[in-house]
């Protein structure tokens, strides 16, 4: 069969993933449809239409103007396809809450995203091995403890698609604030991937609130790629970047789902709050014109809901913004316990004692960011800033 | 398709009246919807004895096979379609015996 495909497409690459995913969605979908009339034709017609899918895909991927479509624009939503119905049949099918969520991860890549395991190793700093085990052991379980390769029904899709968005959002994440020394500091392929599964997701349940705010969270954050990144390869904070670079279209189709959910009156999740957030930030032409208040209250909303300490640090960032470093660096501190070994800790109290003009102390807390920090374009801002104390 | 649901529990106390009416309730309700196959509870692991007659001759200990602070107390074989089907059922019967469950598919 992959003969076969690779002559069809001239890529065995692509025959080997088509053939593989095929296989794979059999072993999801035979036990529980029965194995069909002609296993053969069955197989190779949807070998084939994963082949054709996925070269669309990277068509795409290659295409700016096919892209912003693809990011955007899918509004209202267009009656979902045969090869929408599988995709999504295999997210849910990826992120059944019996699997352990970096298997999770890892299989979502895999199957739905079409990242090799390599490619997946190094988005997650461990071995190869390791992925190839975790996914050959989440097919097992698959396959033998008959986890179903459908959609949920709609009463039990709200308690599932939660799953589903913390998965989505971590492949995201890692895409936008990519790990390990050879890796581009930004990965489009995961951010964009992301996106794409999110808005089949948004297809499924307009109505969903945390759904449209971790796409809109996804589109402001995305917006800001091209600016995030200086040309020699620096991390360039929010209040350093060229707003001007900014994407507009994805920030209109940010702001939009963020309006229409503010309009929709319900208590908004984490995802809603974040990408509100997002959206004050993203509407301030000038940094000098952010409505800081506006942040500080939404950071106070999601304390509420989710009292990380992570959250309490972005917050006291704001804080910095509206109340002064000194207030901030007190809030900053008194998270050392909980967040001593995280660099973003200690690169916000060098940046605030650096405001304070304790140099000293700044250029220390910069060290230790550095020597915490994954992300080759953020090491590389941090250092200068170091450098730059007087 | 068949599943296996442990009770995992640290004591082998019996079920409390209304634990013993909620079981009652859903292994009625198992019946009904054609999920049941076979249900029992066990005794406590000091009732337990280990026989291995690998080597010819069966050696008998007393004692479970590992000690641990929590094991299968009872268990349900029930029938399903899927594991979707079969985590509902588990987590109701959770509920109904109020204690930990676990799922295991059968081959």
């Amino acid at each position: 069969m992959v003969a076969a495909l690779t002559r069809r497409f001239g890529d065995l690459d692509i025959a080997e993933e088509a053939a593989a995913e095929a296989f794979a969605t059999a072993v999801g979908r035979w036990p529980a449809d029965g194995v069909p009339p002609n296993p053969g034709a069955w197989l190779t017609t949807t070998a084939n239409r994963k082949a054709i899918d996925r070269i669309r895909r990277e068509n795409k991927l290659g295409d700016k103007h096919k892209e912003a479509q693809m990011l955007s624009g899918d509004d209202p939503p267009e009656p979902l396809g045969a090869i929408e119905d599988e995709r999504l049949r295999l997210i849910f099918t990826c992120c059944h809450p019996a699997l352990a969520m970096e298997t999770r991860v890892a299989l979502t890549l895999r199957m739905v995203g079409g990242l090799t395991m390599p490619e997946i190793a190094r988005a997650f700093l461990v071995q190869e091995a390791t992925v190839g085990q975790r996914i050959t052991r989440a097919k097992a379980k698959i396959k033998a403890a008959r986890i179903p390769y459908r959609v949920p029904s709609a009463e039990d899709l709200p308690g599932r698609v939660s799953g589903v968005l913390a998965v989505l959002f971590l492949v995201f994440n890692e895409g936008y604030l990519a790990t390990g020394p050879g890796t581009d500091p930004v990965r489009h392929d995961l951010t964009g991937e992301a996106i794409r599964l999110t808005h089949l997701i948004r297809a499924l349940m307009p109505e969903d609130g945390e759904v449209a705010g971790l796409l809109a969270l996804m589109l402001l954050t995305e917006a800001r790629r091209a600016a995030r990144v200086s040309a020699g390869g620096e991390l360039v904070a929010l209040d350093e970047q060229d707003r001007g670079a900014w994407d507009a279209a994805l920030v209109a189709e940010g702001h939009r789902l963020v309006r229409e959910r503010l309009a929709a009156r319900v208590a908004p999740g984490r995802y809603q709050i974040l990408a509100a957030i997002s959206a004050v930030h993203t509407s301030a032409l000038d940094v000098r014109d952010t409505d800081w208040s506006q942040v500080v209250a939404l950071y106070d909303q999601l304390v509420r809901l989710d009292p990380s300490p992570i959250i309490a640090l972005n917050r006291a960032i704001a804080v910095a913004e509206l109340d002064g470093p000194e207030v901030a660096l007190a809030a900053v501190d008194r998270l050392e316990h909980q967040l001593a070994g995280y660099h973003a800790y200690h690169a916000t109290r060098a940046d605030l004692l650096r405001r304070l003009g304790r140099s000293q102390q700044s250029r220390a807390a910069y060290g230790k960011a550095i020597e915490l920090a994954g992300n080759t374009a953020e090491t590389a801002a941090l250092t200068r800033r170091r450098d730059q104390l007087g | 398709m068949q599943y296996l649901v442990s009770v995992i529990h640290d004591s082998n106390e019996l079920a409390a009246p209304d634990e013993m009416a909620a079981i009652d309730a859903f292994n009625d309700r198992l019946i009904a919807e054609g999920h049941w196959v076979f249900a029992g509870g066990l005794g406590s692991t000091s009732l337990a004895t280990v026989i291995d007659n690998r080597g010819g001759e069966a050696m008998i200990t007393d004692g479970p096979f590992l000690e641990s602070k929590e094991y299968i107390v009872c268990f349900w074989i029930m029938e399903a379609p899927d594991l979707d089907v079969a985590l509902k059922l588990a987590s109701e019967a959770s509920k109904a015996c109020n204690r930990k469950v676990e799922v295991r598919p059968f081959l």
